[in-house]
C-alpha cells in the first residue's frame, strides 16, 4: 500500500499529534507505532476492519486504555496517559461506540452530564445550541434516554460530547445500526459541527460514508496505520477499493 | 448507596455501630442530646468512609465480587477490633430523660424515641433522594453506576465518585447507629445483623433506586414483625423467615421486586 504523501498535510501546528503510540489491554497489545495528526478545523476519518483497533486508539487518546509507549500532544500539551477526566477537561472528547447513554436518566440529564467538568455559566446556552443541531430532541428532553430510537440516541451521544466544549470531537461509528436516512441526518450534523469550527475524528466502518465527509483519512490494519492521505485520494486508491469496497 | 455501585459492604454493620459509639461518647462525656449528635455521626462517618474507600477499597474496584467480599469482611474485623480496643466489649446504652416516655394513641403507646427515629429515617430517605436526583454529585454517582466507561468519558473521576458514594453510605450508616443507640444497648460486635439487613433490603427492593430501597426496607421490616407476632413462633424465627422470603424473591425476581435489569 502507498505511503503518506507529505504534501497532503495542512500547514501550521497540529491540534493533535500522536507519535509512535503503543497501547492495549493487560496482556493484549493492540496498537503498534501509531502516528496520526489532526489540524484545527479538520474532519479526519479513521477507517479499518472489525478489530483493527480503532476504538482502542480513541480509548488510548482519552485515557480509558493504557498507553505503553509513544507520545500524544494535544493543543501544545503532552497528554500521554492522562486519565479521562483530565483529557476531557483539555478538550479531547470521545463519543463512544454504541452510544453508551445513561439509559435510565433523562435526555436533559445526559446532556448536562456532558458538561460535568465545566464550571462556566454558558452551559444552558450550549444546550440550546445543541438542540438547534438536533431539533427532534427538543420535546424529548424529559424522556429517559433509553426509550429513544437508535438515531435519537446517537444524537444525544454526540450532543453529550459537544456539551464538554471539545476542541476535538472523536466520534466512534455513529452510523452503526441506523437506517440510511437517519445516517444521512447524523452525518449532516457531524459536518455542520465541523463547519462551525470543531475538529472531528470520525471512526467508521462505512468507508464510503467516512471518506466522503472527511478532509483526510487514516487506515488502520491490525493495530498499524497502513495508509493515510487526502480523503479524495484514498477513495480512489485501488488497494482501498479492493479491501473495503469489494471492487 | 451500595446498590448503585454494586459494592457489597460487609463492614456496613461496623460503621453503624461506630456511629452508635460516637453518639454514646458525646452523650456520656458532654451530655450531648443523642438526636443532636446525629449530624456529628454523619460527618465523622462520611470522612472515615471517604478515606476507607479512597485508601483501601478503590484498589479492588475492578476486581471480581469475591474480592470485595473478602476485603470488606477483613475491614469489618479490623473496625470491630478497633471498637473493642476503644470501648471494651461492655454493653453501652444512651438513656436520656425522655427515654421512657411514650406517645399514647388510644390503646397503643409508642415510645417517643421510636417516633423521632421514624421521622429521622424519612428525612434521610428524602435527603438521599435529593442528593441522587437533584445534585451534580448525585448525577455523577448514578452515571458511574449506569456505565463506568461512559461516566469517565464525560469527565467523572471514578475514584472520587466511588469514594463519595461510600462516604455517603457510611454517613447514613453512622446516623442509623446513633439512632439505634437510643433504644438498644450496643457492643462492638452488634453490627452483623445490620449488614445482613442492609444486604437484604437492597436485594428485596432492587438495585439502583432510592424508592426501591425504601420499599425493600418497609417490606423487610413488615415481614420481620409478622414473623415475630405469629403465635407459636419465637422472635428468633423472625430473621429466618425474612431471609427465606429473600431467597424466594431472588429465585423468582433476581433484579429485586422493583428493580430493573441493567
Ligand atoms: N476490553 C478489552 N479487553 C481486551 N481486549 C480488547 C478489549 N477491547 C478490545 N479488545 C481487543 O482489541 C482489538 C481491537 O479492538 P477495537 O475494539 O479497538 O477494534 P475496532 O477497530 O474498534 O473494531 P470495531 O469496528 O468492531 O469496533 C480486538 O482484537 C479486540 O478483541
Ligand atoms: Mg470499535
Amino acid at each position: 500500500m502507498s505511503a503518506t504523501p507529505a504534501a497532503a498535510m495542512p500547514e501550521g501546528e497540529p491540534l493533535l499529534e500522536v507519535r509512535r503510540l503503543d497501547a492495549g489491554f493487560l496482556l493484549i497489545p493492540v496498537l503498534f507505532q501509531v502516528d496520526l495528526d489532526i489540524w484545527p478545523g479538520e474532519l479526519v476519518a479513521l477507517i479499518g476492519a472489525n478489530g483493527a483497533g480503532k476504538s482502542t486508539l480513541l480509548g488510548a487518546l482519552t485515557g480509558l486504555v493504557r498507553v505503553t509507549a509513544g507520545q500524544v500532544v494535544f493543543n501544545g500539551r503532552p497528554v500521554t496517559g492522562l486519565r479521562p477526566e483530565q483529557t476531557v477537561a483539555a478538550g479531547l472528547v470521545h463519543v463512544p461506540q454504541g452510544r453508551r447513554l445513561f439509559g435510565t436518566m433523562t435526555v436533559e440529564r445526559n446532556l448536562l452530564l456532558g458538561a460535568y467538568r465545566r464550571r462556566d455559566p454558558r452551559i444552558r446556552e450550549d444546550l440550546e445550541r445543541i438542540l438547534a443541531y438536533f431539533p427532534t430532541l427538543q420535546d424529548k428532553l424529559h424522556r429517559d434516554a433509553g426509550t429513544l430510537s437508535g438515531g435519537e440516541q446517537q444524537m444525544v451521544a454526540i450532543g453529550r460530547g459537544l456539551m464538554g466544549r471539545p476542541r476535538l470531537l472523536m466520534i466512534d461509528e455513529p452510523s452503526l445500526g441506523l437506517a440510511p436516512k437517519v445516517v444521512d441526518r447524523v452525518m449532516e450534523v457531524v459536518r455542520a459541527i465541523n463547519h462551525d469550527g470543531t475538529a472531528v475524528l470520525l471512526v467508521e466502518q462505512d468507508v464510503v460514508l467516512a471518506l466522503e465527509a472527511a478532509d483526510r483519512g487514516y487506515v488502520l490494519e491490525n493495530g498499524h496505520v497502513v495508509m493515510s492521505g487526502r480523503a479524495g485520494e484514498l477513495r480512489h486508491d485501488p488497494a482501498i477499493r479492493k479491501a473495503y469496497l469489494g471492487v | 448507596m451500595w446498590g448503585i455501585l454494586n459494592i457489597v459492604n460487609l463492614a456496613h454493620g461496623a460503621l453503624v455501630i461506630a456511629g452508635g459509639y460516637l453518639t454514646w461518647l458525646l452523650y456520656s462525656r458532654w451530655h450531648v442530646d443523642p438526636f443532636l449528635s446525629l449530624p456529628v455521626d454523619a460527618v465523622a462517618l462520611f470522612v472515615i468512609g471517604y478515606a476507607l474507600q479512597r485508601g483501601v477499597i478503590n484498589r479492588i474496584i475492578r476486581a471480581p465480587l469475591l474480592f470485595t467480599f473478602l476485603l470488606t469482611f477483613g475491614l469489618n474485623l479490623i473496625l470491630v477490633s478497633v471498637l473493642l480496643l476503644l470501648f471494651t466489649p461492655d454493653y453501652r446504652s444512651v438513656t436520656t430523660s425522655y427515654s421512657g416516655s411514650r406517645l399514647e394513641l388510644g390503646s397503643i403507646a409508642v415510645p417517643y424515641i421510636r417516633v423521632a427515629s421514624l421521622a429521622v429515617a424519612i428525612l434521610l430517605a428524602a435527603i438521599l433522594w435529593l442528593i441522587l436526583n437533584r445534585s451534580r454529585t448525585g448525577a455523577a454517582i448514578q452515571a458511574v453506576g449506569a456505565d463506568r466507561d461512559a461516566a469517565q468519558l464525560v469527565g467523572i473521576d471514578l475514584r472520587h465518585a466511588y469514594a463519595l458514594t461510600f462516604a455517603i453510605g457510611a454517613a447514613f450508616a453512622g446516623v442509623a447507629g446513633g439512632l439505634i443507640s437510643t433504644f438498644q444497648a450496643i457492643t462492638p460486635t452488634a453490627g452483623d445483623p445490620y449488614t445482613l439487613q442492609a444486604f437484604a433490603v437492597v436485594i428485596l427492593g432492587g438495585l439502583g433506586r432510592v424508592s426501591a430501597t425504601v420499599a425493600g426496607g418497609l417490606l423487610f421490616g413488615l415481614i420481620e414483625i409478622l414473623g415475630q407476632s405469629t403465635p407459636g413462633l419465637g422472635s428468633g424465627y423472625a430473621n429466618a423467615i425474612a431471609f427465606a422470603v429473600l431467597v424466594i424473591v431472588l429465585a423468582f425476581r433476581p433484579q429485586g421486586l422493583l428493580g430493573r435489569l441493567a
